[in-house]
């Protein structure tokens, strides 16, 4: 899976995000509100899956691999460059 | 010539005298409506058909006359005088580009240059148009976007020549579009804004398939590399040229020092060796970046990075070889002196191609099919007279024997004639590939093989869409991200390959692919979750059959079956597709290394409707020309006279076959009451058939009979159901007569 609850709670984003993992990750934000998305470990992630993550407002944590995910898509989820 | 050039040739003549007809009529009505659509159709579909067969300077001569119109379009759609013109000369321009293609057989070499100078002349067109919508306050409602990207980004704003807004369709996740990858590969993307179309909803109202993004960009990138690079999502984004004076450095013709360090950098490329070819790209690519971006050409500048880091990747020279000698054309320069012609000069292809229109050669082909029924029904009269020992009957054999040569003749010409190259269908994943690859992040080389194979149109036809859905699975699913490739040491450039050939009368296609294969453990879990299968049944399958469960119906989910435009394509309809053609698709994999999709079909079809009826528990089809109702009569109504069976039927006696005796099958036990009855005419002979059950009408392909198979009575064809069942079609003739 590219979308997981890891064992010290917290949502992970893993490798190559895709759009069908956009219902996943809605479904895991609703149901566990407040919890915190790490995406130190997302290499890619559809524009559905970005979409998702702005709309719940929530700022991941950590770096992601990639750049653009990293410099251009990180700050408009509040995440400091 | 090749022949997916000739065709394209045809085809663009066809909608130029179209364009020029509906162009015509709005000379002298500028607000015909109708005209107006139609020429944009028109213009729309050559557009079209430059991209499939690589023909960049047309594709982007049409872009720009497509864009000149929609200006006037969504304006006060009116055609003014200096764009009917300026159209005309853009399909002057194609004209002549055809004729030389027709000439040459290659692509016209100076077409570069003159699209530059269409291009310059459409696209003032466009400014006017622009600035009048604006004055008029037509323009859409978000003028102030513009002022806000630049706002927020005044760190880039100097370095940026074009802004972008991008309103992705709606649906746009559920074709398999990823508008902010889109984005993301934007050549020379400074700055990306992210925004909601309206306010964010409360995220237990979002529907997560649904696109809610406006994406707004800034790009060093000049507007006309930016409009290439969104050419198939014109509709969709406004590019906005930005003023001269904010870019540092305003590209011009190169100076001197600047081309003469470029041809130094090519010469090193002429003969590199081994051992240093990494260095040598390496700097080569730097330095003439460098001096590109000194001159003030930005996107060349990117243009040659990228090459370098694919020369790098393939172990070839070639792609920064072709950049460079682009940057150093100077196509504007050269061309801008010359005029159009104010005539077109149309050759006159028609006396060498006879175009037919494809209805007529399926008219001829069904005609066939009645002609090889009654060939048959001849054949049954030439064995009837050899066992009553009739005189006539050894010169009547030897006249069926020319008939059945000849009518086969026939038969192979006219299907013939209906044959197309595999290129046809193939051609068209060039583009949808190069599309898809910059839409996911994934660099991915398409090879195709075997392309001048040749198939029946009905089956080239049909081929796209299973075809198309293949590749999108390999390309959303197979192919790992170019991160996770470097990961497995494979190159960061996926391959896909489309290989096709005939062996006897089967052609095959396969499409593969090197990417991570498919996960066997994943296909099981869905399996279940799905019901496609029970754990138990699972438990038994091999890994070959786990994987062929892919094609079971209800595997598929929702978001996979909307991604091929709404049609509703899961890889169960892929696999009745090509069984509806008598085909068969299966499918291999290696998980890390990759998967194979292949493809067999039939060489030859013949298409028939045809209604179903069963006897014995089995089903065969009857022509449904010959039938001419189905009836239900109680069975004390059907006499018996001598060993014949008849009913009396709307005032007319009607012998009655029973299908099960004729064909020698076991008949179920059932209704005994009544007898199902279907009225069919042969050559103006009446008859009943008596059959068990009747079914559905479908259209079939219609597979003739061949070799020992041909000898079976009362049979005229084969075709393969939806379900993979083989039905078995009769020879009224043979039956009735």
């Amino acid at each position: 899976m590219t979308i997981q609850l890891s064992t010290n709670g917290n949502i992970e984003l893993v490798g190559s995000c895709t759009v069908d993992d956009a219902e996943f990750l809605l479904q895991a934000l609703l149901t566990n509100p407040g919890i915190t998305v790490d995406w130190s470990a997302c290499e890619s992630a559809h524009g559905a899956v970005i979409q998702v993550l702005l709309v719940a407002k929530t700022r991941p944590f950590g770096k992601p691999v990639d750049t653009f995910l990293r410099d251009k898509v990180g700050p408009w989820l509040g995440v400091a460059m | 010539m090749n022949e997916f050039i000739e065709q394209f040739i045809i085809e663009c003549r066809d909608y130029i005298e179209q364009a020029t007809s509906a162009l015509q009529t709005l000379e002298n009505y500028p607000d015909d409506a109708e005209a107006l659509d139609a020429l944009f159709r028109a213009l729309h579909t050559l557009k079209g058909g430059a991209g499939i067969v690589d023909f960049a300077a047309m594709e982007r001569a049409l872009h720009a006359a497509e864009s000149a119109l929609g200006h006037a379009r969504a304006g006060d759609r009116n055609v003014s005088t200096k764009l009917n013109a300026d159209l005309l000369a853009c399909l002057d321009l194609v004209v002549r580009w055809l004729d030389e293609m027709e000439r040459t057989g290659e692509l016209p070499e100076r077409s570069d240059a003159q699209a530059e100078v269409l291009l310059h002349r459409l696209s003032e067109v466009a400014r006017d148009a622009a600035t009048a919508q604006h004055a008029a306050g037509r323009l859409s409602p978000a003028q102030g976007w513009l002022e806000g990207v630049l706002a927020n980004h005044q760190d880039v704003g100097a370095y940026a020549q074009t802004a972008i807004r991008f309103i992705p369709k709606r649906d746009s996740f559920l074709r398999g579009e990823d508008p902010i990858a889109l984005m993301g590969a934007l050549p020379g993307l400074l700055a990306l804004d992210l925004q909601p179309d309206g306010e964010w909803p409360a995220l237990d109202v979002l529907d997560p398939y649904e696109c809610i993004l406006i994406l707004l960009a800034l790009t060093s990138a000049s507007t006309r590399d930016v409009s290439t690079y969104l050419k198939n999502h014109v509709d969709e984004c406004e590019i906005i040229e930005l003023d001269s004076a904010a870019v540092t450095n305003v590209p011009g013709e190169l100076p001197q020092s600047a081309r003469d360090i470029l041809e130094a950098q090519t010469a090193l490329l002429n003969d590199v060796a081994d051992e240093a070819f990494a260095g040598t790209i390496t700097s080569v690519g730097m330095a003439a970046a460098n001096v590109l971006v000194y001159c003030g050409h930005n996107s060349a500048a990117e243009r040659i990075t990228y090459a370098s880091s694919q020369s790098l990747a393939e172990g070839t020279t070639r792609y920064l070889q072709e950049q460079l000698v682009q940057a150093l054309r100077n196509p504007i320069v050269a061309e801008v002196s010359q005029s159009l012609p104010a005539a077109p000069a149309r050759a006159d292809i028609f006396a060498r191609t006879l175009r037919v229109d494809a209805e007529r050669v399926e008219t001829l082909v069904r005609l066939i099919g009645e002609m090889t029924v009654v060939k048959n029904a001849i054949g049954h009269v030439v064995n009837l007279a050899h066992s009553e020992a009739n005189p006539l009957a050894t010169i009547l054999k030897g006249h069926h024997g020319v008939l059945d040569r000849i009518t086969g003749d026939v038969q192979r010409t006219v299907l013939g004639m209906r044959v197309l190259p595999l290129r046809t269908v193939l051609g068209r994943f060039g583009p949808v590939i190069r599309d898809m690859s910059a839409n996911l992040g994934k660099p991915v080389k398409l090879a195709i093989e075997g392309d001048e194979t040749e198939a029946d149109k009905a089956i080239v036809e049909m081929l796209f869409e299973p075809l198309l859905h293949i590749v999108r699975n390999a390309m959303d699913h197979g192919i790992e991200s170019p991160a996770i490739r470097a990961l497995d040491n494979k190159p960061a450039t996926a391959s896909i390959v489309i290989r096709a050939s005939r062996q006897s009368d089967r052609v095959f296609i396969e499409v593969s692919d090197d990417g991570g294969g498919i996960n066997v453990a994943r296909i099981r879990e869905v399996a279940l979750e799905r019901g496609v299968v029970s754990s138990e049944r699972l438990a038994e399958l091999s890994e070959a059959e786990i994987i062929d469960l892919i094609f079971a119906p209800g595997f598929s989910t929702a978001a996979q079956v909307t991604e091929l435009s709404g049609r509703g394509v899961g890889m169960d309809a892929v696999r009745m597709a090509v069984g509806r053609m008598g085909g068969m698709v299966a499918i291999e994999s290696q998980s890390g290394q990759g998967t194979t999709v292949r493809f067999s079909l039939p060489f030859s079809v013949m298409m028939t409707h045809v209604m179903t009826v069963e006897a014995g528990g089995q089903t065969f089809g009857i022509p449904i020309d010959a039938v001419i109702e189905t009836i239900r009569v109680p069975v004390n109504t059907i006499a018996e006279v001598g060993s014949a069976q008849v009913i009396v039927h709307r005032n007319r006696t009607l012998p009655v076959f029973d299908l099960t005796s004729l064909l020698q099958v076991q008949s179920l036990p059932g209704d005994d009451s009544e007898a199902v009855i279907v009225v069919a005419a042969f050559a103006g002979q009446w008859g009943g058939i008596r059959v068990e059950r009747a079914g559905e009408r479908m259209e079939v392909m219609l597979k003739p009979l061949e070799g020992l198979l041909s000898s079976i009575p009362g049979v005229t064809g084969t075709t393969i159901m939806g379900d993979g069942q083989v039905l078995l079609v009769l020879d009224l003739g043979e039956i009735l007569l």
